[in-house]
């Protein structure tokens, strides 16, 4: 049987694709950014994880507005890294697993989530900015993605709460999948920016903190937020944070943070988390509990 | 109205994108979308105004995209992750429609921010 081993939450700046490409690993601006994935590159590797499900969102690349869906999961073998105006990258194509795909796929749609299917579609940034910085891609990857895309860019998105749910159902559809396979959810995005308008470059380093110990300790906090809160609190592109309660829906009630790194240089707050599952070292729950008691 | 935005009118400098507003600017969207490819780009590059004509601009479009003028395209409904694959074309970084976006220079801008040099 397939099982989820951890998540991680990452942001997936644009940018970060192109200072890896252009190998600004050791430049002092970008060295703690980099620098803050090497354990969970590491920890990838010594768990041994087959498979990484990627919740992102396309930038119309590969999906526009004209017929824009809300969740989507990507089915195929490979997938192009897509160029998306600046040329292509030298990363080899990401490969993916159809009958896996094609299982979670199933599950999902007779769990009531009516997944949009998408097939031989280029991935874009929102899955390929943070996915060398996790695994080693040369000569390959090490394993195999499921792409699923969620809606945080046209109103309405989907709810905090309806992609929490979309997280247990996926716990669902793996742990209902036959084969043993390792398998890690990430959820990508923010955390605090706004790149539009004369608010561009607003961040909230309080908040974001409070997010991440919210995402750990009580997550079901986040679900009864609404996506103006999320505008509010932490900048109108921040929103898509509602990506990583996906990711944080796909684990159990508790979960152990393994490590955490945070730099804000320009613009978007570059976050990396990483969680198994497990008691946490200071649960908020367990604190109730013994008021309760 | 949405009600998962209720309020959001009340935050400043934001604009946000939604289905009227994607509905009434789809052509505008999609002409910026199209940017991606190089037989667009290159398009673009030998005769923008037959271009934008057969994309269905109107004559306002039309001169917002003549001017760059950024802001205003974005208070227009323009969305900005289609805005930025025409800033490629218009050699113009991120950072420096940013800093437009909020009426500084660039040099500015990048005084406001914690690490100057990431670039």
């Amino acid at each position: 049987m397939a099982k989820i081993i951890g998540c991680i939450g990452t942001s997936h700046v644009p940018t970060i694709g192109v200072a890896y490409d252009k190998g600004k690993q050791q430049d002092p601006a970008w060295k703690p950014l980099f620098d803050g994935y090497l354990p969970v590159a590491k920890w990838l590797e010594e768990q041994k994880a087959d498979v990484l499900v990627m919740f992102y969102n396309d930038h119309c690349t590969s999906l526009f507005f004209d017929l824009y869906p809300t969740f989507a999961i990507g089915v195929g073998k490979e997938f192009q890294v897509a160029d998306e105006g600046a040329g292509l990258r030298d990363l080899p194509t990401i490969k993916g697993n159809v009958d896996l795909q094609a299982h979670i796929a199933e599950s999902l749609v007779n769990d009531e989530f009516d997944m949009t299917i998408f097939q031989d579609k280029p991935i874009d940034h929102g899955c390929a900015s943070p996915l060398p910085l996790l695994w080693p891609h040369k000569p390959d990857w090490p394993g195999t993605v499921v792409p699923i895309a969620i809606n945080v860019l046209q109103f309405p998105l989907p709810t905090p709460r309806r992609c929490w749910r979309l997280g247990q159902a996926l716990r669902r559809a793996i742990e209902s999948y036959p084969q043993d396979l390792r398998v890690v959810v990430v959820g990508t995005g923010g955390l605090s920016h706004q790149v539009h308008g004369e608010r561009t470059g607003f961040n909230n380093e309080e908040w974001d903190m409070k997010f991440l110990d919210l995402l750990e300790h009580d997550p079901e906090q986040l679900t009864r937020m609404k996506h103006a809160d999320f505008v509010r609190l932490g900048g109108a592109e921040s929103v898509e944070q509602i990506m990583w309660l996906a990711m944080r829906g796909a684990m159990g009630p508790t979960v152990r943070k393994l490590h955490q790194n945070y730099y804000l240089a320009t613009t978007t707050a570059m976050t990396v988390v990483l969680f198994e599952d497990g008691a946490a070292t200071e649960t908020v729950g367990a604190a109730k509990d013994e008021v309760a008691a | 109205m949405n009600p998962q935005l209720a309020g959001v009118e009340d935050i400043p400098g934001t604009y946000i994108f939604d289905i009227r507003t994607s509905n009434r600017t789809l052509k505008l969207n999609r002409f910026f979308w199209q940017m991606i490819g190089k037989p667009w780009r290159d398009r673009f590059e030998s005769d923008p105004e037959q271009l934008m004509t057969e994309a269905g601009l109107n004559e306002r479009e039309k001169e917002l995209v003549r001017k760059r003028d950024w802001l205003g395209l974005i208070q227009y409904g323009a969305n900005f992750f289609v805005l930025e694959k025409f800033a490629r074309v218009s050699k113009t970084t991120n950072l420096e429609v940013y800093a437009i976006f909020r009426g500084e220079s660039f040099e500015e801008f990048m005084k406001t921010r914690r690490v100057p040099d990431a670039r």
